[in-house]
């Protein structure tokens, strides 16, 4: 790493020293109040708040910097009063803060074109919707141009500042973009930094990169024909971009410190078969690799035909501790999406959103973690009101399965009248909404909602001790258990023990086991098949959890694999936390059974490394072979982690001994030191199942 | 059909030869070294282990256990809340040991491994571990062994493996015997038989500090195996403090006969002046 990186990372990252130029936090009703008094349209309100952020956004230029933009102003302003917002809340369901979110927008939209001619575009369709006396449209148009003008503005601010601190670099690029596309890498990488701050700017949240190894691809490429830059240079300038991702990441909104969403996806299938990885991809990964930075959060596309030496220098990455990359198989999840209706055009493009689901750049407005399903939900309705009148078990699975329909019923039906805050900015990057004058908050190309499954294994696992125990052996009779499981296994500890730690569980590579699972994904992505939501899209299936499995679990009372009452599920798609399995190839086989192409709206398996397996590149590329064998075998989403137990809870009796020590959560990474003692647990207690 | 003891079957073993491997550990050793980290391989029969570590000393197992000293009867391990205890050694067959490893050995075939035998010391059982390898022809077969076994036993089960981890303690006979309990005489003869025979090998070194890791010892191994055409490399295992972790699970102590806190003086250099390669694990 040159010099001049370290510099900016420990200025940036380990000093945090740009945050004394940060402005006071203003009143986040600031705008609200006149709005509301007004009786402002939701597109104003949006065009003008983030307009009034742009504008007050103060410049700093840094001298040593080449890739300028910070934010000063902490928070930009809400758009609705809180009279308002229940209000609304009271009609309409309101996914997550309401603001676009989590959708990749085609970034080239803007990028290749400059504002210019993406003015002369605007203009254009102005003149059509004028020719039809559509005002609301021409309206709409109109700001969409205002809000180039604001950004444009702010970019001859900085043009200003940087001339003013001597930063000729900042300056030039400036005079140059976003008026006109840029001449080189340098420049394009600062106008994607301009853009992907702006969406920061007008609270849109979870704003994802997407294929950054394509679409930024042939600037690089144009620069080292001409033999402007070599290897080395991108690599630096590179990093500098994924540095700049780490500059204001504390001021966006996410569950804890690191849910950003600034997921960057390398590689892929093109439509031809052929393979898209370039030398950009490899320059992000060794970029990585040298940074060692929860942002960007990186994604690997493979497939059965990816080389072994892509998932070592993947590997290299995950014994980093960072927490990916994470991999995708595109021959499972390519399939999968054109099986739920994409175009295979559109599926060969996939990208991952802010954790895990796959969704399409500059078409998707696909809502892909609306809500989840709870597996031991349907588990447990079923013990209890069924279990005693079913004569065997594939009568009891019947009732689970029905459970889970309706579950699937209810969820759905929730999703009804749903409103989303205009985002004309973004809306700048989706198809059609300049020609058609539609902003993407309405909907796009794709407007699917995505369901994530909780608690997969403790339902599994739950199922199998039934099987055996009650249909089988006979050793505990429905009652009993059913009884214990009320009781929270109160004067049931020996059965609790039995079905904790002796019966069958999902992850042993156990046909009796793993056949449960099959069929309860099966039946998952029955439940949702051909239902149409009220955007004329349909519900995807998967094997995320996201932090559902926090909520659902907390409710959940005790479980008939031993699992005590409100005691935690495993996260995504892993086996439960108590199992004792025989290994990583175990896990591998079990969870390559189901078909994943029917529950492809994303959800790793997760599985935890000890960090001693990566003492040597040998070892580095054994746990290379590991992961190919997942993809060989038809796994549709990994993710591992390199952990040490004492480490952790060393680090959390010493946080200030470990200030840069990185896991992964869930989706996504953060510093260990700053999750909230509730998180830190849970990793600590995953870090014991480490192998 | 002969029956053997083994106290564990591993997944994912990347240290134990090529490619991804299973290691099947068996129950059993002749040799007490002093830095020994599987201690529960030591002694042949199966024995009570406890986590202890985590114990919340709630006494369910107390509660059903008549015995004064522990017989290893396992009735107390379903007792435990937090199952902690565990019966450490299993008895089973050699059909039965080949059928679980043959379970998965696709898998371990398509990424350049197989299987490997360790322990304790598998030379210990040598017709179990014999027979299972018999049923075993088409699976890559590897052992990881102390080399303390009669120069037969030690030759015909070698004809049937096709890689060999041979530990290599100390030359130094005396003390050998210090801190392993036994000489090393009978090792040595085995090492020779191995240089000469037909198999690719390793030797493995522990890195003792205090004990092991000077010249004169590097010096000895690489003198020892110099000519060895089918030597592969020297494998140098530093010492790790955590080796003394399961002593108190089985109700032992840990008594090691060096400083565990110094340092290990690693040298590469002595094996590359003899032109053999070299590895730090
Ligand atoms: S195994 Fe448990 S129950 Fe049996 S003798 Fe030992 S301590 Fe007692
Ligand atoms: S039952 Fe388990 S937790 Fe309780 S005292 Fe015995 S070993 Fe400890």
């Amino acid at each position: 790493m040159r010099k001049r990186i370290k510099d900016l990372r420990k200025f940036f990252v380990y000093d945090k020293a740009h945050h004394s130029c940060r402005q006071k936090p203003c009143d986040p009703m600031l705008l609200a109040s006149e709005f509301q008094r007004n009786n402002t349209s939701d597109t104003d309100r949006a065009v003008v708040r983030l307009k009034y952020t742009l504008d007050n956004e103060k410049p700093v230029v840094f001298r040593n910097e080449k890739i300028a933009l910070m934010r000063t102003i902490p928070n930009p302003p809400e758009l609705f009063t809180e009279e308002e917002m229940e209000a609304i809340k009271t009609s309409h369901r309101i996914h997550e803060r309401g603001e676009v979110c989590n959708i990749n927008v085609d970034y080239s939209m803007l990028l290749d074109m400059g504002f210019n001619a993406k003015r002369r575009e605007i203009s254009e369709s102005i003149k059509k919707f004028q020719g039809c006396n559509d005002a609301a449209s021409v309206h709409y148009l109109e700001q969409l141009i205002s809000i180039l003008d604001s950004v444009e503005t702010l970019a001859k601010r900085y043009r200003i500042e940087a001339e003013k601190v001597g930063n000729m670099v900042v300056a030039e690029n400036f005079a140059h973009i976003p008026e006109n596309p840029p001449a080189t890498f340098l420049q394009a990488l600062q106008m994607l930094r301009l853009l992907h701050f702006t969406m920061w700017c007008g609270n849109n949240y979870h704003n994802t990169l997407g294929r950054f190894d394509q679409y930024m691809y042939k600037y690089l490429k144009n620069d080292m024909d001409k033999g402007l830059l070599d290897y080395d240079d991108a690599l630096e300038l590179v990093e500098e971009f994924f540095l700049s991702l780490n500059r204001d990441s504390d001021l966006y909104p996410g569950m804890q410190q690191g849910d950003n969403g600034q997921s960057l996806v390398l590689g892929g299938l093109n439509e031809d078969g052929s393979d898209s990885y370039n030398v950009l991809s490899e320059i992000c990964l060794k970029a990585s690799l040298e940074l060692k930075l929860i942002d960007p959060k990186i994604n690997l596309r493979v497939s059965k035909n990816t080389p072994i030496e892509r998932y070592i220098l993947g590997s290299q990455l995950t014994k980093q501790g960072l927490g990916f990359p994470q991999y995708s198989n595109d021959d499972v999840v390519i399939d999968g999406l054109i099986r739920l209706g994409y175009d295979k055009k559109d599926a060969y493009n996939y990208v991952v959103a802010a954790c895990w689901e796959f969704i399409i750049p500059g078409r998707g407005m696909d809502i892909p973690n609306i809500d989840a399903l709870s597996f031991v939900k349907a588990v447990q309705d079923a013990t209890f009101e069924k279990l005693g009148h079913s004569r065997n078990f594939e009568e009891f699975l019947s009732f689970v399965k029905e459970n889970i329909r309706k579950q699937a019923d209810e969820i759905c039906e929730n999703t009804k009248n749903l409103y989303i805050f205009p985002s004309p900015f973004i809306s700048l990057m989706m198809e059609g909404c300049v020609e058609n004058a539609k902003d993407i908050s309405i909907g796009n190309r794709y407007n699917n909602y995505g369901i994530h499954g909780t608690g997969i294994s403790t339902a599994v696992d739950s199922l199998a001790s039934i099987k055996k125990y009650v249909f089988e052996t006979g050793e505990i009779s429905a009652e009993t258990i059913i009884k214990a499981l009320k009781n929270n296994f109160n004067d049931y500890e020996q059965i609790r023990n039995k079905l904790r730690y002796e019966a069958p569980k999902f992850g042993n590579d156990d046909d009796y086991v793993d056949s449960i699972a099959v069929s309860l994904l099966d039946s998952f992505a029955e439940s949702l098949h051909n239902r149409k939501n009220e955007r004329n899209g349909i519900f995807r299936p998967g094997t995320g959890s996201a932090m559902y499995y926090i909520w659902h679990s907390k409710k959940t009372p005790a479980t008939p694999d031993g699992r005590d009452s409100g005691e935690e599920f495993a996260a995504n798609y892993s086996p439960s936390m108590f199992a004792r399995l025989k290994g990583p190839i175990s896990i591998i086989k079990s969870f390559t059974k189901p078909d994943l192409k029917k529950v492809i709206n994303g959800g790793p398996l997760t599985l935890e490394l000890h960090d001693t397996v990566f003492r040597t590149p040998e070892a580095v590329s054994k746990v290379a072979m590991l992961v190919k064998s997942f993809i060989d075998l038809g796994g549709h989403q990994l993710q591992l982690n390199s952990v040490n137990r004492d480490t952790l809870l060393d680090a959390q009796k010493n946080p200030e001994k470990y200030r840069n020590l990185i896991v992964r959560v869930w989706g996504w990474s953060g510093y260990f030191v700053e999750l909230s003692k509730e998180y830190q647990d849970h990793i600590i207690k995953r870090a014991e199942l480490s192998i | 059909m002969s029956a053997g003891t083994i106290f564990d079957i591993n997944e994912f073993a990347i240290y134990d030869g090529p490619g991804i491997r299973q290691t099947v550990f068996l129950k059993g050793c002749p040799l007490r070294c002093s830095w020994c980290h599987n201690p529960e391989g030591q002694n042949p029969s199966p024995e009570l282990m406890i986590n202890k570590a985590s114990c919340i000393s709630c006494g369910h197992c107390k509660k059903v256990c008549n015995n004064e000293s522990c017989i290893a009867c396992g009735k107390c391990v379903s007792y435990c809340p937090l199952n902690l205890r565990k019966i450490c050694g299993e008895l089973l067959t050699a059909k039965e040991l080949a059928e679980y490893i043959r379970d998965k050995s696709d898998y371990y075939a398509n990424y350049g491994g197989g299987v490997t035998f360790t322990g304790g010391e598998p030379l210990m059982q040598p017709q179990f571990l014999a027979e299972t390898l018999s049923l075993l022809p088409d699976i890559h077969t590897a052992i990881e062994t102390s080399g303390y076994a009669d120069n037969k036993i030690f030759n015909s089960i070698i004809q049937l493996i096709d890689y060999v981890i041979m530990d290599i303690k100390l030359v130094d006979s005396s003390l050998h015997l210090k801190y392993t309990g036994a000489e090393n005489k009978i090792i040595l003869e085995n090492l020779a038989s191995l240089c000469s025979s037909n198999k690719k090998f390793v030797v493995r070194i522990p890195v003792i500090p205090g004990v092991n890791d000077n010249k004169t010892e590097y010096s000895a191994v690489a003198e020892l195996v110099k000519d060895a055409p089918l030597l592969e490399r020297v494998e140098l295992l530093p010492y790790h403090k955590t080796a003394g972790a399961k002593y108190e699970m089985i109700n032992r102590k840990y008594t090691p006969m060096f400083d565990v806190n110094r340092p290990v003086f690693i040298d590469q250099e002595v094996f590359s002046q003899y032109g053999i390669r070299s590895v730090v694990l």
